[in-house]
């Protein structure tokens, strides 16, 4: 691939996940590099591998929003200026609210809120010098309606999903908008584990099955894209009707 | 180019003004019509023009009120309690704005320059 300085480069955050390395490759076939981000060596190695085929035509970097020094580090670079965000990153953390560990809640807001809004705080910014930007943010049906256990989890997503809401809404005059892409059962990393141990879930999907990952991907592509600009600083649900109806009751 | 020819330049980049009505006393907010999201842009281009940190707080004096509040409520000398507070301007200047403040944002282009001075030799 012809690499040049006005290439259309996007930030992939949480660039280890499945979901995301189904979007690179998508990304590399329309000419957009793909920056995907890595939490550790076990997780780049695991770029490199999957995306062995495409060498070249991506580029990884270390950014943990567990490590602030590592939001520094990659700002600082001259090169941290993008032309899009895709926002995969999310720990877990299942527990009930009575029965949570203290240090554990604080630690686990402040990574997954706190340090996501310092990192949009600096994309923003670098996407303002340019005067063009698209944000989208992964989030989850769990948002809306989370398992029990779920609820820190439920908690960082719709904290991170007004966020992005709100990057959208104060900066579409400067060419910089949002999206939130709300997915439901999801046929890949934690989704796939879940569905594995409760297969009966998919039962409660009027359309009857997961998500692929491939659908999700596609469906991001899209939200990337001029045709969707529109969709600006809002959530659009992707979960084949979960949330829609009563839980359990779908047949008549 | 100096520092105001430079700010002109990035304020009529963003903003719909003509740059030869800019001048060092010119009010950003009352005179330019300066809205959040401008400022927002400004502190950017200003932060990548200059190659200097900015701050939006200190360089907006956007606690200005505040602090004003707090040295009321300390006892302290209201002058001298916002020089700490803002050390990139002179006291002289701050009484200007102390006097100025009842009828809307007070900000200068001057006061960015003095931001800008200070911050490159910081």
């Amino acid at each position: 691939m012809k690499r040049h300085d006005d290439e259309k480069k996007g930030l992939i955050l949480g660039g280890t996940c499945e979901l995301a390395l189904c979007l690179a490759p998508m990304l590399i076939a329309k000419e957009i590099v793909p920056v995907l981000t890595f939490r550790s060596e076990e997780g780049q190695r695991r770029i490199e591998e999957k995306l062995a085929p495409y060498a070249g035509h991506y580029e990884t970097v270390r950014l943990d929003l567990n490590d602030t020094a590592s939001i520094e580090a990659f700002f600082s670079r001259t090169s941290s200026s993008c032309d899009f965000l895709v926002d995969f990153a999310q720990s877990d953390y299942e527990a009930f609210i009575a029965g949570a560990d203290e240090s554990r809640i604080y630690s686990y807001f402040m990574e997954n809120v706190a340090a996501r809004a310092v990192f949009l705080k600096h994309v923003t910014r670098a996407m303002l010098g340019r005067r063009r930007g698209r944000l989208v943010y992964v989030s989850s049906s769990a948002a809306e309606r989370p398992a029990p256990g779920q609820g820190f989890y439920s908690a960082a997503k719709l904290a991170s999903e007004a966020l992005y809401r709100n990057c959208g809404l104060e900066m579409a005059g400067k060419g910089i908008t949002s999206v939130i892409l709300r997915a439901g059962y999801v046929e890949a990393g934690r989704g796939r584990i879940f569905l594995e141990t409760r297969p009966d879930a998919v039962k409660q999907v009027p359309i009857g099955r997961a998500l692929k990952a491939g659908e999700v991907a596609e469906t991001i592509l899209f939200l990337l894209g001029p045709a969707a600009e529109g969709i600006n600083a809002t959530v659009l649900t992707m979960d084949g009707g979960l949330c829609a109806g009563k839980i359990g009751l779908l047949k008549a | 180019m100096d520092i105001i020819d430079t700010l002109r330049e990035l304020i009529t980049d963003i903003m719909d003004v003509e740059g030869e009505t800019i001048t060092e006393e010119t009010y950003l907010v009352r005179d330019l019509g300066a809205e959040s999201i401008d400022l927002l842009e400004l502190s950017v281009s200003i932060n990548h023009a200059f190659q200097i940190t900015v701050k939006d707080d200190e360089l907006y004096l956007r606690n200005f009120r505040l602090y004003i509040v707090e040295a009321e409520r300390l006892g302290k000398e209201p002058v001298s309690y916002l020089a700490e507070r803002f050390p990139f301007l002179a006291t002289g200047r701050i009484a200007e704005i102390l006097a100025d403040l009842e009828v809307g944002p007070a900000i200068k282009i001057k006061d960015l320059v003095r931001y800008i001075v200070y911050r490159r030799e910081d």
